[in-house]
């Protein structure tokens, strides 16, 4: 009995959810450096959190994938490591304390942090590296290795982050079709040699006001881009080309800011940012989108832009944020009952152009079946055009516990 | 007519004649005075039923601290499992339409809900965002339109921004409880709202069925309370757009 009495306290502090998703892509076109017409992924989620005290909780979440074009590596053992060029098998993706008292709230452990307001493009997300393996036009955030202290007031919260060790985002793997290649590489072998990664830690500040008519923040962030330039060299003799990732120092200045209107919320996001690295740019990238729900419909449209302040172009990098600079991006969701919808999601170039649809529809409590399809068009010269060759159409079967 | 879904559950449990009550805003004034407490916990059952048969499932868990004009509220869902953990946070002001910021644990910020978008329907049931606030009665002006059996039928007009421009309260005279609730907008009437199952928790007369229909729709929600509780302690810090990320 009372055994039963302290499993009933234990389960009341307990919470956990999670889903298994079996995601199917299919590529009507091959690509240079990729023959895959069809790409199977599975993954497995599970995320738990208890409550040891009302001031303390533990979270956590494990994942577990498998896939068909070995994006996924097959080892089947716990990976704690967040550097890796494939996704593990068997990950810690989560585990943090949260501490609770008064104004503050401090968490330690491997967490996800997102700051900024706008959505496609969000230039103030910093401690927010992405999984772009299987798609640079739909990925996936990754937790990174932090402390992070809030003081929250009524109005006022000040966010203060540390990350002690670098976390890089995932970038495509050189020889599948989200790494496009320039046609001069035709031919060649690609050899990725590792990457640098930097030594120092990571900081950044984030100071945010909300007024009745308008919420506001101001940010700063002084570390690396979690996005790779490249360090490359090509023998003629094998006709290899090898090429490493590096990471660019990264100060940012940024801002962002809600108005809700009458009859729209005006959103805008900015970050100024510079680098002493050789091959960096100092540029700023900013948004600014209009957001309106009418009746079943929530949409958003706006434009993402960027203004280069110093350095030249590198064109060995990898830089999906910049790359949706430039385009008038537009994201609409029409609800049609409590189990179906249908998204919209476009993001328009002078030189490229993606357009995705998305249905959804939920079965009963615990499934959804998502078909969709992503066309995207344009030029070798634009960041979404060079993409040309990887419209696809999905489905994804998930079943949530 | 926000102000009359979570509120109406409460009502004091005696009904002494009241003597101004063909007043309609002294008949308000009772009915919020009757239904005050300083904080409320429920686990609400939401069952979405559209064109005749039930299309989901829902649960969430409320909380509240403080009363009318001057609370704050957090909903968080449990069930079904994709929307576990999406939480809603209502900080309802007296002299003015509540702030809300909606949190999806998927996209891990939260989002504020404009007051424009307040008449959008909150995650597929037949709320709108705006009927999860909690509006003083002084937001509204009454007009008393006569007594129906047992029932004063009070016309409501909204002082303050709101997506509806009047509705009809039918308020029971003898524990001063609204039972019914029409809201129309200028193309006519869009939700109705009955209130059923009247228990008396703490002292205060509680509707433990809620049922909202959505006429331009067809489409309606029955939400069921249960683990109900009054003046339980609770503190400002868990009602904070941090706490709101934090989760429960």
């Amino acid at each position: 009995m009372t055994g039963f009495l302290l499993l009933a306290l234990l389960a009341q502090n307990f919470e956990q959810r999670g889903f298994i998703e079996n995601q199917t892509l299919f590529y009507p076109q091959a690509a240079p450096n990729d023959s895959a017409h069809a790409v199977d992924q599975a993954a497995i989620r599970w995320e738990a959190s208890y409550k040891l005290a009302p001031w303390l909780k533990l979270s956590g979440s494990l994942d577990a994938r498998a896939d068909t074009h070995r994006q996924v590596n097959r080892e089947p053992q716990l990976n704690l490591d967040d550097r890796t060029a494939q996704r593990p098998a068997l990950s810690l993706r989560e585990l943090n304390a949260t501490i609770h008292k008064g104004k503050v709230t401090a968490e330690f452990g491997r967490q996800i942090i997102r700051w900024g307001k706008t959505d496609i493009l969000t230039p103030t997300d910093r401690f927010a590296p992405k999984d772009y393996l299987s798609s640079v036009v739909d990925s996936d955030f990754l937790a990174v290795p932090a402390a992070r202290i809030t003081i929250a007031g009524a109005s006022d919260s000040l966010d203060a982050i540390w990350q002690p060790r670098f976390a890089p985002s995932r970038t495509p793997l050189l020889d599948e079709r989200w790494t496009a290649l320039p046609p001069e590489l035709n031919g060649a072998a690609i050899v990725d040699v590792g990457a640098r990664y930097p030594g120092r830690s990571q900081f950044g500040l984030r100071w945010n006001h909300i007024a009745p008519r308008y919420e506001y923040s101001l940010s700063y962030f002084d570390g690396f881009n979690n996005l790779p330039l490249f360090d490359a060299s090509f023998d003629p003799a094998t006709v290899t080309a090898r090429a490493q990732r590096f990471y660019p120092s990264m100060r940012m200045f940024g801002a962002d800011a809600a108005i809700p209107l009458p009859w729209v919320t005006v959103k805008g996001e900015a970050g100024y940012f510079t680098s002493t690295t050789p091959g960096e740019q100092d540029y700023v990238l900013y948004v600014i989108q209009v957001e309106r729900q009418v009746r079943e419909w929530s949409l958003v449209g706006g434009y993402a832009g960027e203004a280069i302040t110093g350095g030249a172009a590198n064109p060995l990098s990898f830089t999906p944020d910049r790359g949706f600079a430039k385009s008038f991006v537009g994201h609409a969701t029409l609800t049609i009952d409590v189990n179906r919808s249908l998204t919209v999601e476009t993001a328009v170039r002078s030189a490229g152009s993606f357009v995705r649809f998305e249905y959804s529809r939920a079965f009963g409590e615990h499934w959804r079946v998502t078909p969709g399809i992503a066309w995207i068009r344009g030029g070798m010269t634009d960041f979404l055009g060079q993409y040309h060759r990887n419209s696809y159409a999905s489905l994804a079967v998930r079943y949530s516990f | 007519m926000s102000k009359l879904i979570a509120p109406c559950l409460m009502a004091a449990t005696f009904a002494a004649p009241f003597a101004a009550a063909q007043n309609p805003r002294q008949i308000m004034e009772e009915v919020q005075r009757r239904q005050r407490s300083e904080s409320q916990h429920y686990e609400g059952t939401l069952e979405v039923i559209g064109h005749g048969s039930r299309i989901a499932t829902k649960r969430w868990v409320f909380d509240r601290i403080g009363a009318f004009g001057n609370s704050k509220g957090m909903l968080r869902f449990t069930v079904p499992a994709e929307v576990k953990g999406v939480g809603l946070l209502i900080v309802n002001h007296p002299d003015r339409a509540s702030d809300q910021w909606l949190w999806r644990p998927n996209i891990g910020r939260e989002q504020r809900i404009a007051l424009q978008d307040r008449s959008t329907r909150f995650f597929g049931t037949d709320f709108s965002f705006e009927d999860l606030e909690e509006r003083d009665v002084a937001q509204f002006d009454y007009k008393l339109l006569g007594d129906e059996k047992d029932t004063w039928k009070l016309q409501s007009t909204p002082r303050k921004s709101s997506q509806y421009t009047y509705g009809y309260l039918w308020v029971k005279k003898d524990h001063y409880t609204i039972v019914k609730v029409e809201s129309y907008n200028k193309k006519g009437l869009v939700r109705v709202i009955d209130y059923r199952d009247f228990e008396l928790a703490k002292g205060i007369w509680t509707a433990r069925t809620i049922e909202v229909a959505d006429v331009t729709r067809n489409s309606r929600t029955i939400l069921k309370y249960d683990k109900l509780e009054y003046n339980l302690p609770m503190k400002d810090g868990d009602f904070t757009l941090d706490a709101l990320r934090r989760g429960p």
